[in-house]
């Protein structure tokens, strides 16, 4: 009877197994379009041996549970690929912005800087043209109108650049409370997963935490580490811990030097933040490096034009016949009283940008002539005019600084948007590996890393392909060109 | 190919690279495969006009390479972001194929 009752109890547990798998099978199948969900697999675990006179005999098998079928590795890499994308994405929106402010075409208008390379040489060709005729009240009103043209379009974009970095540092504080919540929600998920499935894949629950990773990745960059009875803590990429099992630390901000920086544990983590990833690590790179760097090249356009257009005006006599108190090149100082400037005179580089401006709406203060050469001389003027070539921006000449600045900054937004394009590659790659993972066997796992490596040396040819084409292009090219 | 006295680069030299690049992202073997097969019918017209062709024509050639140095970029970022999602997948493979440390204990019937 003992036997027959074995058998019995053997098919009735193969029977539920059988059901149980296919219960598992209709979940799979009802949640194909859920977003997130990972398939599950009916685990299969053989049941204790009976011994009957002294031999074993097995008693088949009992359906455990559903196993998800999940690849921590890819999804950490996913993860980490995520970071680095959103990060350039969220940079790539605020070049674009900042390239915009300096394109030409933009109208030198409100807030936006119009074309300061042709204002720099508007303005100085405005010298060469009142060299001609340094008496002449329309062509010295002429220098007036450039000037005041080039201070407003240079303090417009010094303004606009100070906004834009406002907007930024509230679009980066506006990610901490997301994270603060997707980092709160991840704890939980860690005390429910560490109560119900210590042992065993936790289904849905551990589908919600990896959703809820892979926003978090988006917003921030981050470590996993898994950790005892499936828990997980979560760290930024500096090491500070965001998440440790069933416990949350919070991102918290305050301000530093008229921006919002970012703290945990009473840790100042901003410039970790800043390198770490994540779309706050793209706000913050744009904020506190891209916008600066571009500040600082316009004030030293801003600082080197004024003082060295205003020291030469004050070198020499305006049309009244009234010195500068300056010194002129043959070591002469002016008998006036009053300076002669044009634009306001800058204390230091930081912050001349914005608060260039033109200080005189007399035409006449302008000093064409030298010192003691009457007022008809034009010595003066030719040296103003003589300024558009010479090095005085940084040993380069004001026009060939800002090209280059604009140039700069161009390469800075190509760099960028290479980064962005091929990171979202990536991203695409691995989810495509995720979700192939997540839908097939492992005998199919392994035939689709064949069709990765299959993809890859097939790129891997057109590339060689391609370099061999366009360098022997390019070579015909430069043999033409010697020729 | 000169278009209102601007160069523009081999229609299909660019969309070659634009697409491999597209292709290789989402992992379309077929497709990559086929470029392949594009570019090197690509590569022999190119070598048939370096042999045959007059100076104004190498140089447009020249330029045009000049002008998908950009799209070339992108590709080779693309490509060097794959070769390291492989290496992930390759361990992670090879991490799966070795014997486990705690294997089950031997002799049970």
């Amino acid at each position: 009877m003992g036997t027959i009752n074995s058998a019995f109890n053997l098919i009735t547990s193969a029977l539920d197994a059988d059901q149980s798998a296919l219960d598992i099978v209709a979940n799979n199948v009802a949640n194909a379009n859920t977003t997130g969900y990972t398939r599950e697999v009916p685990n299969f675990e053989e049941t204790s041996p009976i011994q009957i006179n002294g031999v074993q005999y097995g008693t088949g098998v009992t359906q455990t549970g559903p196993v998800s079928v999940r690849d921590s590795v890819l999804e950490q890499r996913l993860a980490q690929q995520q970071q680095l994308a959103a990060s350039s994405g969220s940079e790539l929106g605020a070049l674009n912005t900042l390239q915009a402010l300096f394109t030409p075409d933009s109208g030198s208008s409100g807030a936006t800087a119009g074309d300061i390379g042709s204002d720099l040489t508007t303005f100085f060709s405005s010298f060469s043209a009142l060299e001609a005729n340094p008496t002449d009240s329309a062509l010295r009103q002429q220098v007036l109108a450039a000037a005041t043209t080039l201070a407003g379009d240079v303090s417009n974009a010094a303004d606009s650049l100070n906004s834009q970095r406002t907007a930024l540092d509230q679009e980066a504080a506006g990610v901490t409370s997301q994270v603060n919540s997707l980092t709160s929600a991840i704890a939980q998920l860690n005390r429910q997963i560490q109560s119900n499935s210590p042992a065993t894949d936790a289904g849905t629950l551990e589908d919600q935490r990896v959703q809820d990773i892979s926003q978090l990745s988006q917003s921030i960059g981050i470590n996993q580490v898994t950790t005892e009875n499936n828990g997980l803590s979560i760290t930024t990429t500096s090491g500070q811990l965001l998440v440790s099992q069933a416990a949350s630390f919070q991102l918290t901000t305050g301000q530093v030097n008229g921006v919002t920086d970012f703290f945990v544990n009473g840790t100042d983590v901003t410039a970790q933040l800043t390198t770490g990833g994540g779309s706050l690590g793209g706000f913050l790179t744009a904020r506190d490096q891209d916008i600066p760097n571009a500040l600082s090249s316009l004030d030293q356009l801003a600082y080197s034009v004024s003082t060295q257009v205003n020291a030469l005006n004050n070198a020499g006599t305006n049309l009244n016949g009234v010195e500068g108190t300056g010194t002129n090149a043959a070591g002469v100082t002016g008998t006036g009283t009053t300076p002669l400037y044009i634009f306001n005179e800058p204390t230091q580089v930081a912050g001349s940008a914005a608060a260039l401006s033109v200080i005189t709406t007399d035409p006449s203060q302008i000093a064409a002539a030298g010192f003691g050469d009457g007022t008809g001389d034009d010595s003066n003027a030719v040296a103003l005019a003589n300024l558009a070539n010479q090095g005085i921006v940084n040993g380069q000449s004001p026009t060939g600084y800002y090209s280059q600045f604009v140039s700069q900054l161009g390469s800075t937004v190509l760099r960028v948007q290479t980064d962005n394009t091929a990171q979202n590659a990536s991203v695409t790659q691995l989810q495509t590996q995720v979700n192939a993972l997540s839908g097939v066997n492992l005998n199919d796992e392994a035939s689709s890393l064949q069709q990765y490596e299959r993809a890859y040396q097939a790129a891997s040819e057109v590339f060689t392909i391609l370099d061999t084409v366009i360098s022997s292009a390019l070579n015909l090219g430069v043999q033409t060109a010697v020729s | 190919m000169r278009v209102s006295g601007t160069l523009t680069a081999r229609p299909e030299m660019r969309a070659i690279v634009l697409e491999a690049s597209q292709a290789l992202a989402h992992l379309d073997a077929d497709r990559l495969e086929e470029l392949a097969r594009c570019c090197q019918s690509l590569n022999r017209t190119t070598n048939r006009t370096a042999a045959s062709s007059g100076v104004a024509e190498r140089t447009t050639l020249g330029r045009e390479a000049e002008a998908i140095m950009r799209e070339m970029e992108v590709f080779a970022r693309v490509l060097e972001a794959t070769r390291a999602n492989l290496r992930v997948l390759r361990r992670l493979r090879d991490m799966r194929s070795e014997p486990s440390e705690y294997t089950a204990l031997p002799g049970r019937n």
